[in-house]
């Protein structure tokens, strides 16, 4: 009996082999039509009900278009390195990838293709983008791509905190003057409260028990927390040859001495373990209620204006101390593969996603703004319906103090230099170095021994 | 039996009465069960909160410090927007009003929402929210509509139970010839095996997926399920090392009765070694029914994906969906937990020697 | 048993080896198939560099000269060694400890081990936020209760001196991978054994050092090996995590992790090659070792003898 079980294990393994080899060697159906495969997971767009509206859009495409069939291919955001580099490396490169933050353009910045001539053979008026928009995806050696969208930042803030705290809410004139760094930190030391109701500026506050924060910025990485700071190469934390590291300039040691103060001295910035506490949760740093002005992008929208139990509104990003207003920017486009087969075809797909008639549609399903003027009074219009009740003027006018060279823009050895920097960061947000100067300098080195590394065997 | 002839043979602890034995036993037993019961505690503590976090609302999330009981305020509508209820005081008379403004000092605006045209300020400390528990279930349905559950279950159970019967057939042979034969190199093969899960795997992905999609085996389920008919070096390891346990007396005797190789393995060894094949057919289950990495790396279509990589897909950017993460892995760790359930019958029926070595 | 006329019969060794070879032919076939071209490849990555996306450039061992300058490799393997010292024989011992208890005939018994078996159900992303909300300092499960013993407890995941404490009791708590494998060796001792002691009135204690240890220790050998192994190339968790970074402040940047980042991050595919040839030999070092001392101290009923 028990041969017999045996037999049929062996038999049924056999089978199941079969029938998988049959179910697998199913090869793709003659298809007049060239297929364009879009690689989702570099940036947003992973969300099943992203993926929804994504299918929906190439069902859109598809009806209405004879010679080219489009396809999302969903990648887990957690792992699309990994695919994106097997795909390349397996030769089975995806045709498009997007959407994508400067970031990962910056990333496999030697994997896309250029799209200039591209753009040149079409003769493609892009008056239509926003200057900026066009410029981010515009580099010494290439192009990457049409611009979809941009996500400028601004400070979102919880209007219940201020009237609970009787501090003005934050000016939306952004020719007000007198909103600084320092007023900021002076409005969320007010704004921050311990258990016993006391705010920061209360001699008998009890750090040790703050139920509330001021202010926070703790998503995003030292590149971007600094860049608003005003540093000669505002985000970028290298030279403009890239040679020489300048994560040590006196600015980002200004900014990132700001926010240790904030978190170590002066208390209206939740440290590492209040971040570790909100992700444990699984929730954002201003949904809860319990942060009075959160610094972040058009993106945290969908996320963060919906469902409030308090009322929010958004502001302008304040003045640095060298008198400047500098607001970063983070921007999304659709990038063609070097080793795609079908790039002509890709391109096509390209304009159509980033068209006119289109735009406004895929912005919605990734929350950016669409990056066309000529769209801007529809893309209010949907904004009114979606986000009731705040100020839709600090979202557009923030695009004009954007960062420049950009927080995400390339540079050599992107990940590596943004792993060192970012650990600095971590650092100060743990409390294990309090001295910005410090932290500055040991991160410079590392930057700089990467540079040299690079710069040892390119070119 | 060489170790059982060292324990020594005390001729009083023969005569120990059967009642002290017993009282000693019970004794044992409930030290047992009481630091069996603190364990459990602590592990199932966490999956309290698992559970918890399944069935709040995103609203409920953000709740800070997190309830363990999903909580929600009572709202009421005042001119067109919801506002938090409040059992509250004022002039001595106990009444229901919602806030509608903070103010300075820890105070608030409240209303009566039956006439919300005269406000009260009040200190908010003195009064109470009033808050309901609601329980969402409705995140079990979505989450698993969301992650197209019964469309990945296929899939899964086609590369959990096909690579397992795989597995338990491959690496029984493998861990029989690692064990009861002599032969030339036998021994550097073994090391051999064992060593190919000694070089980090991250490095041998990019030429494995290469040659994957050179045999056209990209976007199908047979990287993930053939590679199990060709043996591993955890399981192989495991029942080697059972195998090795079970007395040679009994291949003997086999062997006598003109049994092949074959033959005894399949009436003697795999017997004996049922708790062994039994842990690693649960092993299995769980690595292939968990493993996101390989199935995400190798299936390009969703309608291919297993479920590990469908609840990873919630781990997106920018999203909260922490609820329906925690929801989707209630339901995740139900089918092994069941099956080992199951399994325990197996276990627990051991495995008793007879008349072998008297 | 027909020996074919005119060929001379098989002597006795040679049919048992060939036996062992049919027998382990599977496994010889896969390796040629799927393992051994990899491998040999990813040993010839470590010999150039490699961003993954261009062809390799042979460049000799410079990345094996790079790795001994590399700060960041000594201390993701100082880390590693560490965490593989506490880990690795605090695991062992306590899941045996769980798996003895686990063997004990009480009531309900298959009820307490699957509960212990919970732990190692659960994988992947919803992990990490379960230990994250169990360390969490303010809100957390742990604090709250050190507290209560008069502890401040530390901020766990969120603190570098810290976080890899927090690692070693997220490793000691899913362990119930080792407890089965410990249970299934532990049925697998002969009851008679147990019957015959007891006749001689051995204590229970005495029952355990001279039967249940000795007999266990092929699998006790089997969790030290692949735990050794296993512990090396510590990664899931702490990917997870620490979002794949090694946070805070590096205090997680465990080998493997490391490895990860050059690989798939940095696009350093060569040196991370050289990376997993460089632990593939100190791993293969310590398991040698523990294979050599196999013969005194790991019983096996069924042993062959002379090789």
């Amino acid at each position: 009996m028990k041969n017999k079980l045996f037999k049929l294990l062996a038999l049924f393994a056999m089978a199941s082999m079969i029938l998988t080899a049959c179910g697998g060697g199913k090869a793709a159906a003659p298809a007049e039509k060239v297929k364009v495969v879009i690689f989702v997971g570099m940036g947003t767009g992973t969300d099943p009900d992203q993926v929804d509206a994504q299918n929906k859009l190439a069902e859109k495409y598809n009806t209405t278009h004879d010679n080219i069939q489009i396809e999302f291919l969903i990648v887990p955001h957690t792992e699309y390195a990994t695919r994106y580099l097997a795909m390349l490396s397996g030769g089975n490169a995806p045709q498009l990838v997007g959407p994508n933050g400067i970031s990962s353009v910056a990333e496999f910045f030697d994997t896309w293709e250029d799209v200039t001539p591209y753009i040149k053979a079409d003769n493609l008026d892009l008056s239509d983008f926003y200057g900026p928009a066009v410029e981010l995806n515009t580099y010494p050696d290439k192009n990457t791509g049409l611009p979809l969208g941009l996500y400028p930042s601004f400070l979102f803030y919880n209007k219940d905190l201020f009237d609970a705290a009787g501090v003005d809410y934050p000016t939306h004139d952004f020719n007000d003057k007198s909103w600084t760094m320092d007023k900021l930190r002076e409005d969320a030391m007010k704004l921050t409260l311990d258990k016993n109701g006391k705010n920061a500026t209360d001699p008998a506050f009890d750090p040790a028990n703050i139920v509330q924060y001021g202010y926070d910025d703790s998503w995003d990485g030292m590149r971007g927390t600094l860049a608003d700071w005003g540093a000669e190469n505002v985000g970028r934390p290298t030279s403009a040859d890239y040679k020489t590291a300048t994560a040590d300039n006196p600015q980002w040691q200004q900014g990132l001495q700001w926010i240790s103060d904030g978190v170590w001295k002066d208390h209206f910035i939740g440290g590492a373990d209040i971040q570790a506490g909100r992700d444990s949760a699984g929730t954002d740093p201003f949904g809860p209620g319990t942060t009075g002005m959160f610094y972040s992008h058009t993106w945290y929208m969908a996320e963060g204006l919906h469902g409030l139990t308090f009322s929010a509104d958004i502001a302008p990003v304040p003045y640095n101390p060298q008198g400047k207003r500098i607001a970063r920017i983070d921007a999304d486009n659709f990038t063609i593969p070097k080793d795609a087969k079908h790039k002509q075809e890709a391109w096509e797909v390209m304009k159509w996603l980033t068209s006119p008639e289109i735009i406004v549609d895929v912005c919605r399903i990734y929350g950016c703004i669409p990056a066309r003027k000529s769209v801007a009074g529809k893309y209010l219009e949907q904004l009114k319906t979606d986000y009731p009740g705040i100020d839709y003027d600090v979202i557009f006018k923030s695009i004009d103090y954007l960062d420049k060279p950009n927080n995400e823009e390339w540079i050599p050895e992107w990940s590596k230099i943004e792993d060192a920097l970012n650990n600095g960061l971590s650092l100060v947000y743990s409390g294990q170095e309090k001295d910005a100067k410090k932290v500055l300098t040991d991160a410079n080195a590392e930057v700089q021994k990467i540079l040299d590394e690079y710069w040892a065997t390119h070119k | 039996m060489t170790q059982s002839s060292k324990s020594p043979s005390d001729p009083k602890a023969r005569q120990r009465s059967f009642t002290g034995i017993q009282t000693q036993t019970l004794i044992v037993k409930s030290i047992t069960t009481f630091v069996l019961a603190a364990g459990a505690a602590i592990i199932m503590i966490p999956f309290l909160y698992l559970l918890s976090t399944s069935v709040k609302s995103r609203d409920q999330l953000r709740q800070s410090p997190p309830p363990l009981i999903p909580m929600a305020a009572d709202m009421v509508n005042i001119n067109g927007t919801d506002e938090p209820l409040y059992h509250v005081t004022v002039n001595g008379q106990a009444s229901d009003m919602a806030l509608i403004k903070f103010r300075p000092g820890g105070k608030a605006l409240f209303v009566d929402p039956a006439a919300p045209e005269t406000t009260y300020e009040l200190v908010i400390a003195n009064q109470t929210a009033i808050r309901h528990v609601e329980i969402h279930f409705e995140n079990y349905p979505e989450a698993l509509k969301q992650m197209k559950f019964s469309k990945l279950l296929l899939n899964t159970l086609l590369v959990t139970f096909l690579g397992m019967a795989g597995m338990l057939f491959s690496c029984s042979l493998v861990a029989y010839g690692f064990s009861r034969f002599r032969a030339p190199w036998l021994n550097v093969l073994f090391i051999l095996l064992l060593s190919t899960i000694m070089l980090p795997s991250q490095v041998r992905l990019i030429p494995t997926y290469v040659f994957f999609n050179k045999l056209g085996w990209v976007d199908t389920l047979l990287p993930l399920i053939v590679p199990q008919f060709f043996a591993n070096a955890y399981d192989v390891f495991l029942l080697r090392q059972f195998f090795m346990t079970i007395p040679l007396e009994l291949d003997d005797a086999a062997k006598i009765d003109g049994a092949s190789p074959m033959q005894t393995l399949m009436y003697i060894i795999i017997p004996q070694a049922r708790p062994a094949l039994v842990s690693v057919a649960i092993f299995h289950f769980l690595y292939a029914w968990n493993d996101f990495y390989e199935p995400l790396i190798y299936l390009h279509s969703p309608e291919k994906w297993t479920l590990a990589v469908g609840l990873q897909t919630f781990n997106a950017l920018y999203a909260v969906n922490t609820n329906y993460i925690m929801a989707a892995s209630v339901v995740m760790i139900l089918p092994p937990i069941i099956l080992y359930f199951l399994a325990q019958k197996i276990f627990t029926q051991g495995v008793v020697f007879t008349g072998i070595k008297g | 048993m027909n020996f074919s006329p005119g060929k001379r019969p098989l002597s006795l060794s040679r049919r048992e080896a060939l036996w062992a070879y049919a027998f382990i032919a599977p496994w010889t076939i896969g390796f040629i198939i799927f393992t051994i071209g990899p491998m040999l490849a990813s040993l010839f990555f470590s010999f150039t560099d490699y961003n993954i996306v261009d062809s390799p450039r042979w460049i000799g061992a410079t990345n094996y000269v790079n790795l001994f300058h590399d700060d960041l490799f000594w201390h993701a393997l100082g880390i590693t060694f560490k965490f593989a010292a506490i880990a690795l024989p605090l695991g062992l011992v306590f899941s045996y400890m769980i798996a003895v208890l686990l063997n004990s005939k009480i009531s309900g018994i298959n009820i307490w081990r699957t509960v212990y078996f919970l732990p190692s159900v659960i994988a992947g992303v919803a992990v990490a936020l379960l230990w994250a909300r169990i360390f969490d300092s303010k809100f957390g499960i742990l604090n709250p209760f050190l507290e209560k013993l008069g502890i401040q407890g530390p901020g766990w995941f969120s603190d570098p001196h810290w976080a890899m404490s927090a690692l070693v009791i997220m490793s000691l708590w899913g362990v119930g991978g080792n407890v089965i494998i410990y249970l299934a060796g532990l049925q697998g001792v002969p009851t008679d054994l147990y019957e015959a002691a007891k006749v001689d009135g051995a204590t229970a204690w005495q029952r355990f050092w001279y039967i249940t240890l000795p007999m266990t220790t092929p699998v006790i050998f089997y969790n030290l090996v692949l735990g050794l192994i296993g512990t090396f190339q510590y990664f899931t968790e702490v990917y997870v995590i620490s979002n794949g970074t090694g946070g805070p402040a590096r205090a997680t940047l465990f080998y493997n992790l490391y490895l990860y980042q050059n690989a798939f991050r940095y696009f350093h595919m060569g040196y991370a090659s050289t990376m997993a040839w460089v632990l593939f030999i100190i791993v293969l070092g310590l398991t040698l070792l523990i294979f050599r001392s196999s013969d005194l101290w790991v019983y096996y009923e069924g042993q062959i003898k002379g090789k």
